[in-house]
């Protein structure tokens, strides 16, 4: 008993960290909506490749942009694009799976027939494929990413709804003549939604990883917009020179997705303490 | 458990060891006598005859191929199959006196009749030279003995000599004309021997030249369009040198690096800021000028081209002797740009799209172009795209506002006299004159003509002139006897020396390293067999996933076909390059069948890919089959190595990571799994290599040898990918494996299993092991399927010739049918995989066999 107590306050500073860190992330997203230390998009020829200093913290880029700055915008691209690509795959990809639990038959071969194809992709080339079609930029990022997230968010819906239909209290409900679109709304829904926010969290971490890797191949945020995976595709030829330019993106990378993970493992202890194992 | 893990550690250990020891002995892996030249693009095709893509030129001009004259080092012409020639006084008449004793590679001499043969194809109807409208300026070519040929003009063309000095008019043989394509059969020094796709071409010496034979025994082209692993496989030792070094923002460091040496001449590059004169409000002269005020060239050398460039105010090179410098006329001025905008009724300024093709110096100065427009008002909207976008959108349909290009043709001023030209610039004064300067021969009235042709471009303020870009070689200290200029895109290498290098026996018996594709397949449907026959599961089950398997793939392949066929771009203009002719253009969409109807294209994709045949690159040529079990050898070894490492550290790493729970070191474990899935596996590739191979130089920091160098040579170069994409995924699978495991011994019978006497160790491996492994097998199938994906990143970190690099080289070059057949073999390999992992099911867990459904 006393390991299990120790296991909680563990996860507890595990989930307090990443709160921390994701916050932090949040928080320098936003102030850079209202101040960075440079302008982002302010070129000091005189300043290119300058290391780490107290004028420029992080160093300057090849341009002689300030890369503090550019981080903390690019933070900004990688939350923005993080959200509306879970969003529209939970907006999208939920209902169906609630649809594929409430009505069987038809409709669920199809959600599910549709989640075999789009899962037969692997994500990146899915996004690739997007990107390279309709050209690159945020939005068709968020597109790229948030397709692949809808049969993450329908399957799970099903999964988690069908045990739930079985439930003594669904019945009575039924019995008593609600439809079934206002048992999934008012039953079904609420008692997913812990496993949903997780599974939200997960994906999150995910979609901001896929976001770096797709601005790392040009296809994500377009210049001189900055994004953290641009930014390392572009330091890429000064490694040996200019180290920071690499390391300092890279590590925000790194920090906000660890962040995300604590929170989503802390969560998924706290609201659902024996399901889901999976990390996908 | 910790035993386990120690054993795992000392393996690997053992196993870097071996590696180590081996990749020592392979260091010297390229024979001496050969030379390693890198150049940034890979040849669409090896005939300069067939269009205008310079990197044709750069590997096969003057080094394969022969014109009946020659541009040199320093832009003057010579003469080289032809000894000498005459011209008539009208100027309408070219008799060629042809060398004796010249021999094409095949064996076939040279004679009147092949330059006939050579000129005639040039201007033929259906020809798809890019210099046709050039060619179709000769009246006759006729062999009036067999050694002397007759050119007779329609008009005067005074820098004939000069033309026919150009790659798009050498001399071929009418036998091997058709296959010069894959095949280039020339009179040049050297003869082609092999090219990899993605990777290299070879060229050996010609023993039988009719001329001074050349020094060196081999040069092998490397491709590498990645400024980062140019600079990757300099420090690497992996070329010997670079032409045209495209990552001049790290010069500085390799002039301090006493192997290498920097040569700086002069090329015939002119970056503009090209501006559309037919669209509002840049038809307007003072917004012209506004934008030439507004530009601080300088600033923009300085980003796009690292310093090493010269401003100039017109369409031409400095180094040109008919130059003028004309940057004074529109001195950086800010305030006089805002003037004159104001002038021209945009006070307030207005909205722009700066569009910019792929290369550095657009990317990287455009940034600098849009922060100096934004500064006297004029808002600007960046958007990058592909080359063959731009050829597409802005070259052809001129669709843009401006955009930054550098334009390498030699002497191409009279592009601004062309009718319909993406500047959308007339002038009829201008166009007057470069008529006058087509006919005239007379040098000093030629030099009036081009300096004037200078002022009305400038006056005009037809586009930004931003600079002159010279030309910077890398090379080795021992390598002489290379170009420092670049009059014409070519890499001349006929007289380069090496010293100190012990020569090579030539071997023109290189074993191509393919493989066919089928018995991969064919692995599969044993597999598929043997586990059905074991599995005696329920055959509604198998038949229901067969068909699931197959409505899947169908599904994918009608996405994948309609997904790509709305892409824009047309592949048959990127094919044929900058300045091709329209009619050529049309002629190469008859011949890629790009005009059947969608249906049709669909039903010979998808039914060809049922048989084995995925037809044919449009790029390079050669079926598609052809291309992907080329780099096939490459992806799938690395996904496997990958996979191989990822299992070898996640499992015993998940297991002890359960068994030691409640001790310190396994939560050391699940902190260094937390750790490793956040990190993004290209970035642990960058600091894989700034650690292993920039510091260290223990593994070169990218490219392929090739598996025919030898295993370890092959392997070495995969290992730092494969670490780098297997930490992350190990990192998952311990997750995994750790709460799988934690599952299991809840159950009751490990606690049975305790209870009846069983040691810990004994419970672990007997029962915890076995059941935890179930859920792990779905991850492992899916993860191998993640790899296939991840390789595609890899890759283009490390410059391997795999499916990755493909792809991406692939839509980059509108090859469209390549796209689709590489994300077909991933989709199919994924749904095979799947399928695999259901039958295995079967086997594994008997429960599933009777409901013939999983959860």
């Amino acid at each position: 008993m006393n390991s299990a107590i120790q296991t909680e306050s563990r996860d507890d500073i595990g989930f307090n960290i990443g709160l921390a860190i994701v916050c932090a992330f949040t928080a320098i997203a936003l102030l850079s909506l209202l101040w960075t230390p440079h302008g982002v998009e302010a070129i000091d020829v005189d300043a290119r490749l300058a290391p780490p200093s107290l004028k420029h913290w992080l160093g300057a880029n090849h341009l002689g942009r300030d890369v503090l700055s550019m981080i903390m915008v690019g933070a900004r691209a990688s939350i923005m694009v993080a959200v509306f690509a879970v969003g529209f795959g939970m907006v999208v990809g939920v209902p169906l799976g609630l649809l594929a639990a409430a009505t069987r038959g038809i409709a669920e071969d199809a959600v599910m027939r549709m989640s075999d194809i789009i899962f037969a992709f692997p994500a990146i080339i899915l996004a690739i494929l997007i990107a390279a079609v309709f050209g690159s930029g945020a939005t068709n990022a968020v597109v790229a990413i948030g397709v692949f997230n809808i049969p993450v968010f329908a399957r799970l819906a099903r999964g988690a709804a069908l045990p739930i239909w079985t439930r003594g209290y669904v019945m009575s409900a039924q019995t008593a003549g609600k439809t079934r679109f206002r048992v999934s709304l008012e039953h079904i829904l609420p008692n997913i939604a812990p496993m949903l926010i997780v599974q939200a969290t997960v994906q999150f971490s995910l979609a901001v990883l896929a976001e770096a890797a797709l601005s790392y191949v040009g296809l994500g945020v377009q210049p001189p917009a900055p994004s953290w995976g641009r930014m390392l595709a572009d330091s890429q030829t000064m490694i040996s020179f200019a180290p920071w330019l690499a390391i300092f993106p890279g590590l925000a990378i790194f920090l906000f997705v660890l962040g995300l993970n604590l929170v989503g493992d802390g969560l998924r202890k706290r609201l659902d303490p024996h399901h889901i194992t999976g990390v996908l | 458990m910790q035993t386990s893990c120690d054993r795992v550690c000392m393996r690997l250990a053992r196993m870097f060891a071996i590696a180590f020891l081996t990749l020592a002995s392979l260091s010297n892996a390229f024979a001496a006598g050969a030379i390693n030249v890198g150049v940034q693009l890979e040849p669409p095709n090896l005939d300069p005859t067939s269009g205008a893509a310079a990197a044709i030129d750069e590997i096969v001009y003057a080094n394969v191929f022969e014109g009946l004259t020659r541009i040199n080092e320093d832009g003057s012409v010579s003469p080289l199959l032809a000894e000498s020639w005459k011209v008539s006084d009208d100027g309408l008449i070219y008799e060629f006196k042809l060398k004796q004793g010249v021999k094409f590679h095949d064996g076939t001499a040279l004679d009147g009749q092949d330059v006939v043969f050579s000129l005639d194809r040039a201007r033929a109807d259906g020809s798809t030279n890019a210099q046709r409208p050039i060619f179709e300026l000769i009246e006759s070519v006729e062999a009036i003995t067999p050694h002397a040929v007759r050119i007779k003009l329609k008009e005067p063309l005074g820098a004939l000599p000069t033309y026919l000095g150009w790659g798009d008019a050498v001399i071929v043989a009418p036998e091997s004309a058709e296959t010069n394509a894959i095949n280039p059969v020339g009179t040049g020094p050297y003869l082609f021997q092999r090219w990899r796709r993605g990777a290299s071409v070879i060229l050996t010496r010609n023993e039988n030249y009719w001329g001074d034979s050349p020094v060196l025994d081999q040069i092998n082209f490397l491709f590498i369009p990645d400024p980062t692993a140019a600079f990757a496989a300099l420090m690497a030792g992996d070329v010997d040198g670079f032409p045209n070094y495209p990552a001049a923002e790290n010069l500085g460091l390799i002039e301090q690096d006493d192997r290498f040496k920097i040569v700086t001449g002069t090329g015939e590059g002119e970056m503009i800021l090209a501006i559309n004169n037919g669209k509002p409000p840049f038809d307007d002269i003072r917004v012209r000028r506004a934008l030439n005020h507004a530009i601080n060239k300088q600033a923009v050398i300085d980003a796009g081209l690292f310093g090493f460039g010269t401003p100039i105010g017109a369409h031409f090179p400095p180094h040109h002797r008919s130059y003028i410098d004309l940057t004074a006329q529109y001195p950086y001025d800010p305030t006089e740009a805002k003037r004159l905008l104001t002038q021209a009724g945009f006070p307030e300024g207005f909205s722009v799209t700066l569009t910019l093709p792929p290369p550095a110096y657009a990317r990287r100065g455009g940034e600098v172009v849009a922060a100096q427009l934004e500064a006297v008002g004029i808002d600007v909207a960046i958007r990058n795209i592909e080359w063959a976008q731009w050829l597409d959108q802005v070259f052809g349909n001129k669709n843009y506002d401006l955009t930054i290009v550098s334009h390498t043709e030699p002497l191409d001023i009279d592009i601004y006299a062309r009718d319909e030209y993406y500047f959308q610039y007339k002038n009829e004064v201008f166009e007057r004159v470069i008529t006058e300067l087509r006919s005239t021969a007379d040098p000093a009235r030629r030099d009036g003509l081009l300096k004037q042709a200078q002022r009305i471009l400038a006056d005009d303020a037809v586009n930004v002139f931003i600079a002159s870009a010279p030309k910077i070689a890398v090379w080795s200290k021992d390598i002489t006897g290379v170009w420092a200029n670049a009059p014409v895109q070519a890499n001349d290498l006929t007289k380069a020396d090496v010293s100190g290098r012990a020569p090579v026996s030539v071997d023109a018996s290189y074993s191509v390293s393919r493989m066919p594709l089928w018995p991969l397949l064919l692995v599969l449907a044993v597999a598929f067999a043997v586990v059905a026959l074991f599995a005696r599961a329920s055959p509604a089950f198998l038949a229901g996933r067969a068909v699931s398997m197959a409505l899947t793939l169908f599904a994918a392949s009608l996405i994948i076909f309609f997904f790509i066929e709305i892409a824009p771009g047309d592949p048959a203009s990127f094919m044929m390059g900058l300045n091709a002719d329209p009619a050529s253009v049309e002629e190469l969409r008859e011949e890629l069948g790009l005009n059947k109807t969608l249906v049709a294209r669909y039903a010979e994709w998808a039914g060809g890919f049922l048989m084995g045949d995925m037809g044919v690159s449009y790029t390079y040529r050669t079926p598609v089959s052809e291309l992907l079990t080329e780099r096939i050898w490459v992806s799938l070894p690395l996904a496997i190595i990958a996979f191989a490492i990822s299992t070898v550290i996640g499992l015993p790493a998940g297991l002890a990571a359960a068994a030691l729970r409640r001790k310190k070191r396994g939560s050391l474990i699940v902190g260094a799994a937390q750790t490793g899935v956040a990190i993004p596996n290209f970035w642990l590739a960058i600091l894989l290599v700034m650690v292993f191979a920039v510091s260290l130089r223990w593994f070169s920091a990218g490219g392929f040898p090739g598996w025919n160098t030898g295993f370890f040579a092959g392997l070495k170069a995969l290992l730092l990918p494969a670490v780098a994409l297997a930490i992350p995924q190990a990192a998952i699978l311990t997750q995994i494996m750790r709460s799988s495991t934690l599952e299991t011994l809840r159950e009751d019978y490990i606690r049975t299993a305790r209870a009846k006497g069983l040691t810990w160790r004994e419970t672990m491996t007997r029962h915890a092991l076995r059941n935890a492994l179930i859920p792990v097998l779905t991850i492992l199938g899916l993860q191998f399927a993640f790899l296939l994906a991840g390789v595609v990143i890899i890759e283009n970190v490390f410059y391997l010739p795999g499916l990755g690099r493909l792809i991406f080289q692939s839509i980059a070059q509108r090859d469209l049918i390549v796209v689709e057949s590489i994300v077909m073999v991933l989709v199919f390999a994924v749904v095979a995989i799947a399928f695999l992992v259901d039958l295995a099911y079967a086997i594994v867990d008997p429960r599933l066999n009777a409901s013939g459904a999983r959860t």
